[in-house]
């Protein structure tokens, strides 16, 4: 038997334990499979499990271009925008505290987006369990999180090759892409129709795995071409279906990412400065009052403020991303924040959106409902 | 009535829908078919009154039924009140309706229900009204009597 079917084996045990412990408790899963990886470190063949956890990345930022991609700024409204304009101060002062931190130009910059974006997937996906969707601070955070996706994955473009042939190549295979989907498209599109599910999700796979490969190939990120191919797919009309028939191939792959990301943790974090500590501490309060201003600019209430603020605390996929990047660039530390900051935040995230009701309502108790005329008493 | 869409990425939709009251109900619609469903009072913006989670095949029950296509209340266009066996019964003249342009002694009262009323738009109400009395579209009949006799009219008109 190959051990990879071990690995699996014992991979697939430890999350189905982690999701049934918390969920006695109305708690979402994914912090502790983050956390279960953390526990089990170097117990776990990480080797034996790839391609898996490889691919869930790709299918994870795929499913991130499907649903978040530049289509949604059309259906994004005003209050969205504007919150996420607060949001994406974060940039600059990211930038301003790469620069302090001693990194040059590239390195600050990368950091910035590490401590920039939040996980789409993970707050989406927290949002859902969590049945917070209806409520209409969702609405702004999801719109937030829209234009965050966007600028990583320009940011990602920018500074994900390896030098300038890099950037050129991915550039000219983003508008080959897009020239490809705005003109053949159409036609493309009802030649699907008529093909079988099955057929739909293998040329979906081929399509997300080969393009990730041809920008790599580039020397652009694959992860970019990962994103741009969900992108491209939601262009094509094929949103509702690609998710359906992704989800849980999707939501498999997510957990084992995860598991990996917990367990390899400890070996990148060896050696961990106190400036690498400092940065993801200052990381996780960074956003809080911007998001706190952004909210208020978008027109919620005082407590939806608070929570929309919390909501996007979880950082995810694009820092680890942003993370590895850094590493090949020979930026540690960057890397190291990234790391920190993704295991930190996503437990501590997803603490705090559970709890958002409870903490409003200690930090604004709730007014008694006005009486009626004439009742005068106590 | 108002009704606003909202796309959620990676959720779904959710439609808010304010009612003439002032309340709210917010339904959401995922993407795995679930939908949640929450009520606001009029003025509440922050904390729904009550909350509902219905399966894809529960929501599509619930919604056929909203529409009417499971059953049709009497009580659309009809108002109808309960007094023991006996009921009174509101009905409207509409256009193109066989009874506009006849009189109140042309009407086929079947045994055993009663003609109290007409309540005519902008005048006053005529109450007993004498068999002269020449029916209008947009007249309503105040009918009254025992359940069998006043259905047997709404079914002959």
């Amino acid at each position: 038997m190959h051990p990879s079917v071990e690995a699996f084996a014992l991979a697939a045990g430890l999350l189905a334990l982690g999701a049934a412990l918390v969920h006695r408790f109305g708690f979402p899963p994914l912090p502790v499979y983050l956390l279960t990886g953390l526990a089990v470190g170097e117990g776990l063949p990480v080797e034996e499990l790839e391609p898996l956890p490889s691919l869930g990345l790709l299918l994870l930022l795929f499913s991130v271009g499907l649903e978040f991609g530049p289509d949604r700024l059309k259906e994004l409204s005003g209050k969205a925008t504007r919150a996420g304009l607060y949001d994406a101060l974060a940039l600059p002062l990211g930038f301003l505290l790469g620069l302090l931190a001693g990194l040059d130009l590239r390195g600050a910059a990368l950091l910035a987006g590490v401590l920039y974006v939040s996980s789409s997937a993970v707050i989406v996906k927290l949002i859902i369990d969590l049945r917070r969707a209806a409520n209409p601070e969702s609405e702004v955070v999801l719109g937030v999180l829209v234009l965050e996706d966007l600028v990583v994955a320009l940011l990602l473009a920018l500074l994900g090759g390896h030098g300038a042939g890099g950037f050129l190549g991915g550039i000219a295979l983003a508008a080959l892409y897009l020239l490809f989907a705005r003109y053949l498209g159409p036609r493309l599109v009802r030649f699907m129709e008529g093909l079988s599910d099955e057929l739909v999700l293998l040329l979906g796979a081929a399509f997300t795995a080969g393009t990730a490969l041809l920008f790599h190939a580039v020397g652009a990120s694959e992860g970019v071409g990962a994103f741009l191919s969900g992108v491209i797919a939601a262009g094509l009309g094929l949103r509702a279906r690609l998710e359906h028939l992704f989800g849980p191939v999707r939501d498999l792959g997510v957990a084992l990412f995860f598991l990996v990301v917990g367990a390899e943790a400890l070996k990148l974090l060896k050696g961990l400065s106190p400036l690498a500590v400092g940065l993801v501490v200052l990381g996780l309060f960074l956003k809080l009052p911007l998001n706190h201003l952004g909210g208020g600019q978008a027109g919620l209430g005082r407590k939806r403020r608070l929570y929309s603020a919390l909501y996007l605390v979880p950082r995810g996929e694009f820092n680890l991303v942003l993370g590895s990047l850094a590493l090949a660039q020979g930026y540690p530390l960057v890397a190291q924040v990234a790391v920190l900051l993704v295991l930190l935040s996503i437990p501590l995230g997803a603490l705090l959106i559970r709890y958002a009701p409870e903490l409003g309502e200690r930090l604004y108790p709730r007014a008694p409902r006005p009486r009626r005329v004439g009742s005068s008493r106590a | 009535m108002k009704v606003e869409e909202v796309v959620l990425p990676g959720v779904g939709r959710k439609f808010t829908i304010t009612v003439g009251s002032g309340d709210r109900l917010v339904i959401m619609v995922h993407h795995s078919g679930k939908r949640e469903l929450q009520y606001f009072e009029a003025g509440e913006e922050d904390e729904p009154q009550a909350t509902l989670d219905l399966t894809d095949e529960e929501a599509r029950e619930v919604g056929a039924i909203l529409a009417g296509v499971l059953f049709h209340p009497e009580a659309v266009g009809d108002t109808q009140s309960k007094l023991g066996a006996k009921v009174i019964e509101w009905i409207k003249v509409l256009p193109g309706s066989r009874l506009a342009g006849r009189t109140v002694g042309e009407l086929p009262l079947p045994p055993g229900a009663h003609l109290l009323a007409v309540d005519r738009p902008g005048a006053p109400l005529i109450p007993n009204p004498g068999p002269e009395v020449v029916l209008e579209v947009g007249d309503t009949l105040v009918v009254a009597g025992s359940r069998e006799a006043v259905e047997a009219l709404k079914r002959s008109l």
